[in-house]
């Protein structure tokens, strides 16, 4: 068995001990008063996972850079809603994921693009049959299998596996009961086999 | 081929994945995983592939996003002056600048008088004579006027740190800027042009007066100014390029508004 990621990832540190959280909280708090600084440290902490998220969601860097700018700019106008409830990273995520999830849906729209849903997915355990074939997974070809899959999904396999959020945080960030963050994560596991296979 | 996974074996087999399969579930599954193939396969390919995506690199956000969130920013007053804001008058500047003169004179002193004194009480101690605090041995005098050329040159040493730290944001903003430069209508470039020259200028000007006159606080204060309004305009004209790139019309007219009012 793979050992767990979860023990090992940053995102442990996410979520976070209260000390943590307080931090968070005098860092928003100077950050709402109009500290440059303080601003950037947020960004120089967060930036890296949301902006991996987001070339991986988006499947180009160019668009990335400017939802992530977006991003930064929106959180920084939404400082007073946040509340500590939920971490910052995960509130990060959350604001960031909608802004693209929204961008994505634009995208499809104007170019008359139909996205398949889950539901329409064929059986994938059946197709999944050809396997691995005890080959390792490449990276790039796993990058590329990624931008196959339905957005939803792959957003929820991006924050689970990727970024190792656990599926309650994915649950969160994507407005999703915990069951549904499971469905979507196996689902794209079970695809990926097959875009691999 | 591998024979194929059974249905109802494959969500305990995801959750063996995710590491939140219970004990006795595990079992089971491990039983199960001894005598199908089909199941043992979809397994390791599914943790190969969460191994993998785990293992994916995680991608830096050039600085140029960085550059233009806080353009945008400052362009849409919501930072605090103090921080990016061109300094429109220079008392806030001249008082920081008294500041940092003061701290380092005071600090200067007390760590290069440390020394004469020190040396002053062990000379004392070789020679069996007490260290007399209201005498001031020849040594000390000396170092005290030592001590005011090693202020001064550690206050100059400050400024070219500072100068050099504007030096290297301007050059690295210069460089954003080139990166996407095609992206700029030429009218609006040449407006930015123009403004860039006249920093320019000033900065040549101000670092003219500063080399004739190094201990000039006046002159720092103009060169200093003129390298943060180099940096607030490289910054807007960052921003600037990513709004037309997007073809935000509204953030361009708020933006080159904001220049021109420079």
């Amino acid at each position: 068995m793979a050992p767990s990621k979860i023990t090992v990832h940053p995102s442990a540190a996410r979520s976070g001990a209260p000390a943590d959280r307080g931090a968070e909280l005098t860092l928003v708090e100077r950050c709402r008063q109009g500290d440059l600084g303080a601003f950037e440290e947020l960004y120089r902490a967060h930036s890296g996972r949301l902006f991996s998220l987001l070339c991986r969601m988006l499947g180009n860097p160019t668009d990335a850079e400017d939802l992530l700018q977006d991003a930064f700019l929106a959180a920084h106008r939404k400082l007073d809603t946040f509340r500590g409830e939920s971490s910052l990273g995960t509130w990060l995520y959350r604001l960031t994921t909608n802004l693209c999830l929204d961008h994505l849906r634009s995208r499809a729209a104007r170019t008359s693009q139909v996205t398949d849903t889950l539901d329409d997915e064929p059986r994938l355990a059946d197709q999944a049959s050809r396997g691995l074939a005890e080959r390792a997974v490449n990276r790039m070809d796993l990058e590329r299998a990624l931008a196959q899959l339905p957005e939803g999904c792959r957003a929820a396999f991006i924050l689970h596996d990727v970024e190792g959020l656990e599926h309650r945080e994915v649950g969160e960030v994507l407005g999703i009961a915990e069951g549904t963050s499971k469905s979507q994560v196996h689902k794209a596991r079970l695809r990926l086999r097959a875009l691999l296979g | 081929m591998a024979s194929l996974p059974c249905s109802d074996h494959t969500a305990a087999i995801q959750e063996m994945v995710d590491g939140t399969l219970g004990a006795i579930r595990r079992s089971e599954l491990e039983l199960h995983l001894d005598q199908c193939d089909g199941c043992r396969a979809l397994l390791k390919d599914l943790q190969r592939i969460r191994d993998a995506a785990g293992s994916l690199d995680r991608l830096a956000p050039p600085d140029r996003v960085w550059l233009q969130v806080a353009g945008r920013l400052r362009q849409e007053g919501r930072i605090r002056a103090a921080h990016t804001r061109p300094v429109t008058s220079r008392r806030p500047y001249v008082l920081t600048a008294l500041a940092a003169t003061l701290l380092l004179m005071i600090g200067g002193s007390v760590l290069f008088l440390l020394p004469a004194t020190r040396g002053a009480r062990q000379a004392a101690t070789a020679t069996g004579a007490p260290a007399s605090p209201g005498v001031q041995p020849a040594a000390q005098v000396q170092g005290n006027a030592a001590s005011k050329d090693a202020v001064q040159e550690g206050i100059e040493a400050e400024f070219r740190l500072a100068e050099q730290h504007y030096q290297n944001a301007i050059t690295k903003l210069e460089e954003a800027a080139r990166s996407s430069e095609d992206s700029i209508d030429p009218q609006t470039a040449a407006m930015l042009q123009k403004n860039l020259q006249v920093i320019d200028q000033a900065i040549a000007e101000s670092s003219a007066a500063m080399r004739s006159e190094p201990t000039s606080v006046t002159a720092r204060d103009s060169l200093f100014d003129a390298l943060k309004r180099k940096v607030a305009l490289l910054q807007d004209t960052i921003a600037l390029m990513n709004e037309m790139r997007k073809g935000n019309a509204a953030g361009v007219a708020q933006l080159v508004d904001g220049v021109n009012k420079g």
